[in-house]
């Protein structure tokens, strides 16, 4: 979705100078259009673009591979940032303490980040909006059920619930995707059921009923699509949460192995040095992770007014 | 307006008694890890056996050199070859009031052995030992063959009263309804995770403590702990982080104390398995595990820059190891030195144990034990993966690393392939790494109790054995030696990486004598007033 607003922004611009122009203003293009409107999101859209690039071909842009230990010597361990490595590197950002050039670990970090949180985001979103739109559809005991099981999911704090698994789990990226999206599916189920109990009261499910359509049919045909703009909010919003919460296990060291820091491991080991002021370990993969989160909430906020019915002209 | 004095006065005697340490004769201490238990007898860890010695005494005390000092028995002397017998010392009080008598010795060492669920048993020291009460105040013990280091093995452990103790579980200790012991200072709580609170044995039957009450906090975060001190919450610290010491030495009002450790840092290798978990051929197939080949080992040794790690990882703050005790212990042998860093060399014996292009490895390690524990394993697994062997790296908390590295596997056998751990010589001397971790695993006989990787050798087991039973000092540090030379130089049973350095940090005109085994002990605090 935010992709093909970014490619296409030039039409949306176009657009609007000729609102006389009334066949040209399709839905999606007055979206794109309201979107643009606003110039910080406009702007964290397009961080967030570069974020999004530099995650998806780390490998190809990186100076090194931080993940290759064969390529990692201590002997360049807490660098400062322009140093000279002795075969003659250069670390733009310095280096970590085990001797990774923090620019290249800070990409592959992104990397990790960003797919971990887009990753548990979409399946935590398939599996919220099923639960949700069976029980706003089937209501009675269903719902009941359901929307207590989110309740009682909802009422722990979801860091406690993500520590608990890891313990139990252990560590890898794996484990990290199954804890983010048992922490998120309820907040979906639930955004999903509100807004799938106004449809349903809708004329167009009536309509759909007395065709004598099938459940499938209707949930994902004609109630899943007109429940869609308040589950994008959510979508970004939950996102964002999610890189923290990964950022968070791993600053406490019970999310990823140590030879593949993410970015909150970075900030972890850069924290011993803190004191002795070697600060770019923890400052630099810092500020990475303030830029996604604060890009992707901005680009949240603007979705939810350009996606809000009662705010819209 | 009288509200208004008042309160004023209060904040203005609030500011006069909050500031200097000791001022109503409390010392508040940071300590990196606390105790897993009170129980003086259920984990021998370093932790609780600093913390026990404030509260329990020994037989036999040592001092920072680890040298005996007489403590529970005032003197002792073989008089046989294979008798040693204890004089105890008279009028001793424990903490509730009752006399210490030779039942009370009699009653530990029989417990010691016997503690339920105890991850890390007592009964090394006292296995294979006969105690007999000759009278309230004198012990006998015999050994079927001649043993030089009884002295030694009674400053292990923890005397408690046989009145109290009877029947009594580790439960107990941690509530502090058993913990009664004869030591200069008397237990008073224990909140996990919070602090551990003594006072001073107005009673204590040695020199007097100068604190009159001690505080003791798990800090476990390195720069929280430093900064604890500096923010003045803690008057004293332990486990400096390496790299926060050049910053404490030129910060005003904190005082550095450190010395070298008898703690050796060193790789453990599976030396008894074909098939090894944790060992797999390029691309992850099996292979025939090719750690059991001595040439893989030795080429493991000199692919480690130990400079490096000395340098880089423990900020000049370790000195390198090539055997089981730095410079000046007894055991020490001349003819073994650190392995020289040589990846060439390395990469040459590993084609010549027929692995040219290296194999795949992972390390375990703990994150939380030694100083900078989880970096060394990255440290090494970069410098393997230089040489053609893929290592990654797994580190975990020390409670769940021990448990596992020891018994995790099939039968209660180690889990892992290839690790990193320390040991500490609480004797001084090198009798007590080499009988722990290179002779044959032997549970009944209480030998190779931590041999991890089940290195086992015939000669060597004999010669250590030998040593153990050998009185004459000349003789004994000979085979100790021997035994230190093959198992290290000809076998690498083990991989020795570096020696720990020890950092203790106090606010100014606190000193403190740094010891060899790393205990933190309040006693040896002092202050220049």
């Amino acid at each position: 979705m935010t992709v093909q607003a970014e490619q296409r922004p030039g039409t949306g611009l176009e657009a609007a100078p000729r609102p006389e122009d009334v066949s040209v203003e399709t839905p999606f293009r007055r979206f794109v259009s309201d979107f643009l409107e606003s110039r910080i999101a406009t702007v964290a859209l397009a961080v967030f673009a570069v974020i999004a690039f530099i995650a998806l071909f780390a490998p190809w842009i990186a100076p090194t591979d931080p993940y290759d230990l064969a390529q990692v010597s201590v002997l360049d361990s807490h660098m400062p940032p322009g140093s000279t490595a002795f075969d003659g590197r250069v670390f733009v950002l310095g280096t970590d303490g085990a001797g990774r050039d923090l620019l290249s670990a800070i990409f592959y970090g992104l990397r990790i980040s960003l797919g971990v949180g887009v990753m548990s985001g979409i399946i935590a979103m398939a599996i919220g909006s099923v639960v949700g739109l069976a029980a706003a559809y089937f209501g009675g005991r269903v719902d009941t059920v359901i929307m207590r099981i989110v309740d009682i999911q909802l009422s722990f704090p979801s860091i406690l619930v993500a520590l608990v698994l890891l313990a139990v789990l252990g560590k890898g990226v794996d484990k990290i995707l199954i804890a983010l999206i048992t922490v998120q599916w309820a907040y979906y189920a639930r955004t999903v059921r509100a807004s799938a109990l106004v449809e349903r009261s809708k004329e167009y499910i009536d309509a759909a009923t007395c065709l004598a359509l099938g459940h499938r049919r209707i949930l994902f045909r004609h109630l899943l699509p007109n429940c869609l703009p308040p589950l994008i909010v959510v979508v970004t919003v939950q996102t964002a949460h999610a890189i923290a919460l990964e950022a968070t296990l791993s600053f406490l060291g019970i999310g990823l192995p140590i030879t593949e820091p993410s970015l909150g491991l970075l900030i972890a080991n850069g924290f011993e040095y803190m004191l002795s002021m070697k600060y770019w370990i923890s400052v630099y993969p810092g500020v990475a992770l303030l830029i996604t989160i604060v890009s992707i909430n901005l680009v949240g906020d603007q979705l939810r007014d350009v996606l809000n019915p009662r705010l819209q002209k | 307006m009288q509200i208004h004095r008042f309160l004023i006065g209060c904040a203005i005697a609030g500011m006069m008694a909050a500031p200097a340490w000791g001022e109503d004769g409390t010392l508040t201490v940071g300590l990196k890890a606390e105790p897993s238990s009170i129980d003086p007898h259920y984990h021998n860890l370093g932790p609780n056996n600093s913390m026990a010695a404030h509260y329990f005494s020994r037989l036999v005390e040592q001092d920072d050199k680890l040298r005996l000092l007489p403590g529970l028995a005032e003197s002792w002397q073989p008089i046989s070859d294979t008798t040693w017998e204890f004089k105890l010392r008279q009028g001793v009080k424990f903490h509730d009031g009752s006399d210490f008598t030779a039942d009370d010795v009699m009653f530990t060492f029989e417990r010691a052995q016997d503690v339920p669920k105890s991850p890390s048993s007592f009964a090394t020291y006292l296995k294979g030992k006969s105690f007999t009460k000759v009278d309230d105040y004198t012990l006998h013990i015999t050994t079927e063959r001649p043993y030089p280091l009884m002295p030694v093995d009674m400053a292990a452990v923890p005397i408690i009263s046989a009145d109290v103790g009877e029947g009594v579980t580790t439960g107990d200790f941690n509530s502090g309804k058993a913990a009664i012991g004869t030591g200069p200072y008397r237990f008073v709580e224990w909140v996990p995770g919070d602090r551990l609170v003594i006072e001073r044995n107005e009673d204590y039957f040695d020199a007097m403590p100068e604190w009159e009450r001690i505080v003791f906090k798990p800090i476990k975060s390195g720069p929280a702990r430093v900064a604890a001190l500096l923010a003045g919450d803690v008057d004293f610290i332990d486990n400096v982080p390496p790299v926060d010491i050049a910053r404490l030495q030129g910060e005003e009002g904190v005082q550095l104390s450190q010395g070298v450790s008898s703690r050796v840092i060193y790789l453990h290798m599976d030396q008894f398995r074909e098939d090894s978990p944790f060992v797999k051929a390029n691309g992850g197939g099996e292979i025939k595990n090719p750690l059991l080949d001595v040439r893989v080992r030795k080429a493991i040794s000199k692919a480690i820059d130990r400079d490096a790690i000395v340098d880089r990882v423990m900020e000049g703050v370790a000195i390198k190891a090539g055997q089981l005790l730095p410079e000046g212990f007894f055991g020490v042998t001349p003819n073994l030195s650190p392995e020289p860093y040589d990846p060439e060399g390395a990469k040459a014996l590993l084609a010549e144990a027929g692995h040219p292009d290296g194999f795949e490895l992972t390390i375990h390690g703990p994150n939380d034990r030694y100083i900078n524990d989880a970096r060394i394993c990255e440290a090494v697994a970069q410098m393997l993966s230089r040489i053609g062997i893929r290592t990654a790296v797994e580190t975990m908390p020390k409670a769940v690393y021990f448990r596992r590295a020891s018994r995790g596997g099939a039968d209660n056998s180690p889990e892992f392939s290839f690790i990193l751990v320390g040991w500490g010589s609480g004797t001084g001397e090198s009798s007590s790494p080499l009988r722990s971790l290179l002779h044959t695993y032997d549970k009944d006989r209480g030998f190779g109790a931590s041999n991890r990787g089940r290195h086992s050798d015939a000669e060597i087991d004999t010669l250590i054995e030998d040593a153990l039973a050998t009185v004459d000092d000349t003789a004994r540090l000979g085979l100790l030696q021997k035994a230190t030379e093959l198992a290290i130089g000809r076998n690498q049973g083990i991989i020795p990486t570096h020696y720990q350095v020890n950092t203790w940090a106090g606010r100014t005109g606190l000193s403190y004598t740094a010891r060899a085994d790393e205990r933190t002990i309040a006693m040896g605090v002092t202050s220049d007033r």
